[in-house]
């Protein structure tokens, strides 16, 4: 995934998320949308020493245990202010309130510790036609040193705007059935699948989920924070954040996981807040996971482990 | 069950650099405490997956729900989910309590293999709300209209809205334990220059076992502390006597923060095993556990001091194993307070208390200074109450060990309640 030829803005601070917003806000109309190009600039961000009473929060929120090393999820919310902050730069196509984050994939390359100082980067790529618009990936990289220690990829969606000469209905790889709108009835076969088909947790969300979370891991989306400013966009009620799932079914299977290990989530359908959802499994082992209504027959997210790497 | 007793050994131990109360552990709870020095237990031991034959471990302050720590704590771990596992709790004693009854289990063949330890934490320590609110609000869930429930909460005072924060009091007596232990050093005669110098001593002997590296395989570094976190290697006698006491009151008062043990954060995990089990995984014994005793003192009479158990206990297992004072390579006494450690030893000196109070015929011993807690104890370290026990244990397996085979070790714990926890360790 390296790219030889990109440029580097070395950052000295975390970029604020609020003021990414505001400016993502501010200067979002007029982008050229899927006709325009990613940009090429790779954001670096080196010396990070990770907030150890913000990362027991972390845990805290997710379900976790504050231990030694620290989750994968974790490592994704450090790099999340270097994505807002590209997502929401002039030079970067699309308007970021209408993205749509849909799926998520990481490689540990080995435990990380929180004593350890982290260079952080990010970049975008794999602008790619969706059924239902396009997607586009935000790649970070963790280092300690030169030693990659973590890889993420996150998969945005911008619904209704495919590049042009794309055939339409040719579908993203990885986020086949991703669809974050939360129409009831319009939803891909997998959001009705059981899926995996053991139940091993039950979780009751509280309503004020997304604001923990977005306390803890720096994500002050509206949709997320309250009934109100989530009908603002078309959402009935809050919606928890996709990562706050995807960190809480990895804090559930932590004691299983490996040193090294990829992990691939789909968020299928949004959890509206409050609400009870469970875990589900395929069977023995890790494989596959996941979360649906206590009934089975709504899907929210879908992952795979696969490690040891 | 076998004809005969199996030995029970010590194969080795983990514990947490300790941190001082609101320092670097400010944010773990006791559960990722445990956790965690549980998963370096099972690395360092190879043990992933394995089932054990139990876990037993406790926390002296602790939060209603962690009503099952430990075995949340497995659970937790890279250990077999099907590894058995319960809390116990004996104040301060509760690590040593938990090593002798893996050990005993494994000595009748109950179990093959076991870990055993303990953790605290004063940083997150649990509190209660008062007593006029929680009655309140219980009333208020019995209830069964909103009229009732609005009554019952009606009845809460402002004052009913003050937390209650656990104190280190004893119930009966109201007494700090350290306002108890300032009695004991008083009766003894215990000064302020002797308190000081244990404490230097701890401090100095704890550094040095770091620096040569003693802990590395005892050890594994936690949320940025790599030491002890009250360890002070450049403290001494002159620095000590500069302090003023917090214990006692007025002339003649003697213990000071800096003789007196801190409060803690850490825990602590000591692994046992058949000779069997530690051969069929290929780990070398380091210790064999010998026998344990508890003692406990009526100190609610004023009868005798509220630390002063172990005094009455080491002889009647030293008495039961035909042993003397001088019969012991290594004594590890914990220090709850320097003044402790000295009261125990005068006491053991003492014609007067060995005849009157234990019924010997004359003072037990003189306990060799060089061979006293040869690397530091829990003035240096700290003291997670619960986590001291494991953390003594597998410091004397190992002492134990590197003297060789036949080498013996008497450990001695005292305990909140007037109990004292005490043990004998052979070298393999």
């Amino acid at each position: 995934m390296s790219r030889v030829d990109v440029d580097v803005e070395l950052l000295d601070r975390t970029p604020r998320v609020a003021t990414s917003f505001a400016t993502g806000v501010a200067t979002g109309l007029g982008r050229p949308g899927a006709r325009g190009e990613l940009p090429g600039r790779r954001l670096v961000l080196p010396g990070v020493r990770q907030d150890l009473p913000r990362l027991a929060g972390f845990c805290e929120v997710t379900g976790g245990l504050l231990a030694d090393t620290v989750p994968a999820t974790w490592l994704h919310v450090l790099t999340f202010p270097l994505q807002v902050r590209l997502m929401s730069a002039r030079d970067f196509p699309f308007p970021m309130l209408g993205m749509v984050h849909v799926g998520n994939r990481m490689r540990v390359h080995r435990p990380v510790r929180v004593s350890e100082e982290l260079t952080l980067s990010t970049w975008a790529e794999d602008l790619a036609p969706h059924r239902k618009g396009s997607t586009v990936d935000l790649v970070g990289e963790v280092r300690v040193g030169e030693e990659l220690v973590w890889e993420g990829r996150s998969t945005y969606l911008v619904r209704g705007d495919t590049p042009p000469g794309a055939p339409r209905g040719e579908v993203s790889e990885a986020m086949g059935d991703a669809d974050a709108g939360g129409s009831p009835d319009g939803a891909g076969a997998a959001a009705r699948a059981a899926g995996p088909g053991r139940q091993v947790a039950l979780w009751r969300l509280p309503a004020d989920l997304g604001r923990s979370y977005a306390r803890v891991a720096g994500d002050a989306n509206p949709i997320h924070l309250s009934a109100l400013s989530a009908k603002a966009f078309g959402f009935p009620r809050a919606i928890a954040h996709g990562m706050w799932t995807h960190a809480r079914v990895l804090a559930a299977v932590q004691p299983r996981l490996p040193q090294r290990y990829a992990v691939s989530a789909t968020f299928v359908k949004p959890i509206l807040l409050p609400s009870t959802v469970v875990l589900r499994t395929g069977g023995q082992g890790l494989g596959d996971l996941a979360v649906t209504d206590r009934e089975g027959s709504r899907r929210h997210l879908s992952m795979q482990v696969d490690g040891p790497l | 069950m076998p004809d005969q007793l199996t030995d029970a050994v010590i194969l080795g131990g983990n514990r947490i650099p300790f941190g001082k109360a609101g320092g670097a552990y400010a944010d773990a709870s006791n559960q990722a405490m445990l956790t965690s020095t549980l998963d370096g237990l099972v690395a360092r031991f190879g043990l992933a997956g394995e089932r054990l034959g139990e876990v037993a471990a406790g926390a002296v302050l602790k939060h209603a729900r962690d009503f099952n720590l430990t075995r949340e704590a497995v659970l937790g771990s890279a250990l077999a989910a099907t590894t058995p596992a319960y809390d116990l709790q004996q104040a301060c004693g509760t690590g040593l309590e938990t090593v002798i009854q893996v050990a005993n289990k494994i000595r009748l063949g109950q179990v093959d293999s076991g870990v055993a330890g303990g953790v605290d934490s004063a940083s997150d320590a649990p509190i209660a709300v008062g007593e006029g609110l929680r009655k309140a609000l219980l009333g208020a869930s019995r209830a069964r209209t909103p009229m009732a429930r609005a009554k019952a909460l009606a009845a809460v005072r402002p004052g009913d809205l003050a937390p209650e924060t656990p104190r280190n009091a004893e119930p009966r007596t109201g007494l700090s334990m350290g306002e108890h232990q300032a009695l004991t050093a008083r009766e003894w005669g215990i000064t302020r220059e002797a308190q000081d110098e244990l404490a230097a001593a701890s401090h100095h002997q704890l550094a040095a076992a770091w620096d040569a590296g003693f802990f590395d395989d005892l050890a594994t570094g936690f949320l940025r502390l790599s030491r002890d976190e009250g360890l002070r290697p450049e403290t001494s006698v002159d620095k000590l006597a500069g302090l003023s006491p917090v214990f006692g009151k007025g002339e003649g008062a003697t213990m000071t923060a800096g003789n007196s043990t801190p409060l803690s954060d850490g825990a602590a995990l000591v692994l046992l095993g058949s000779p069997q089990w530690a051969a069929e995984h290929r780990l070398p014994a380091l210790a064999r556990f010998v026998d344990a005793e508890v003692a406990a003192v009526d100190y609610v009479s004023g009868d005798e001091g509220l630390l002063m158990a172990p005094a009455y206990a080491v002889p009647r297992l030293l008495a039961r194993q035909g042993l003397t004072l001088d019969d012991i390579d290594r004594f590890e006494i914990h220090e709850a307070f320097a003044s402790t450690v000295l009261a125990t030893l005068a006491a053991w000196e003492s014609e007067e208390f060995c005849t009157g109070r234990l019924g010997l015929d004359g003072p037990l011993g003189t306990v060799d200074r060089s061979r006293l807690n040869v690397h530091g104890s829990s003035l240096a370290a700290g003291h997670p109450f619960a986590a001291t026990g494991g953390r003594i244990v597998a410091t004397l397996a190992k002492m134990l060990h590197d003297l060789g085979p036949g080498s013996r070790g008497l450990i001695s714990v005292c305990a909140a309640g007037g109990q004292g926890v005490v043990a004998i360790l052979e070298g393999c």
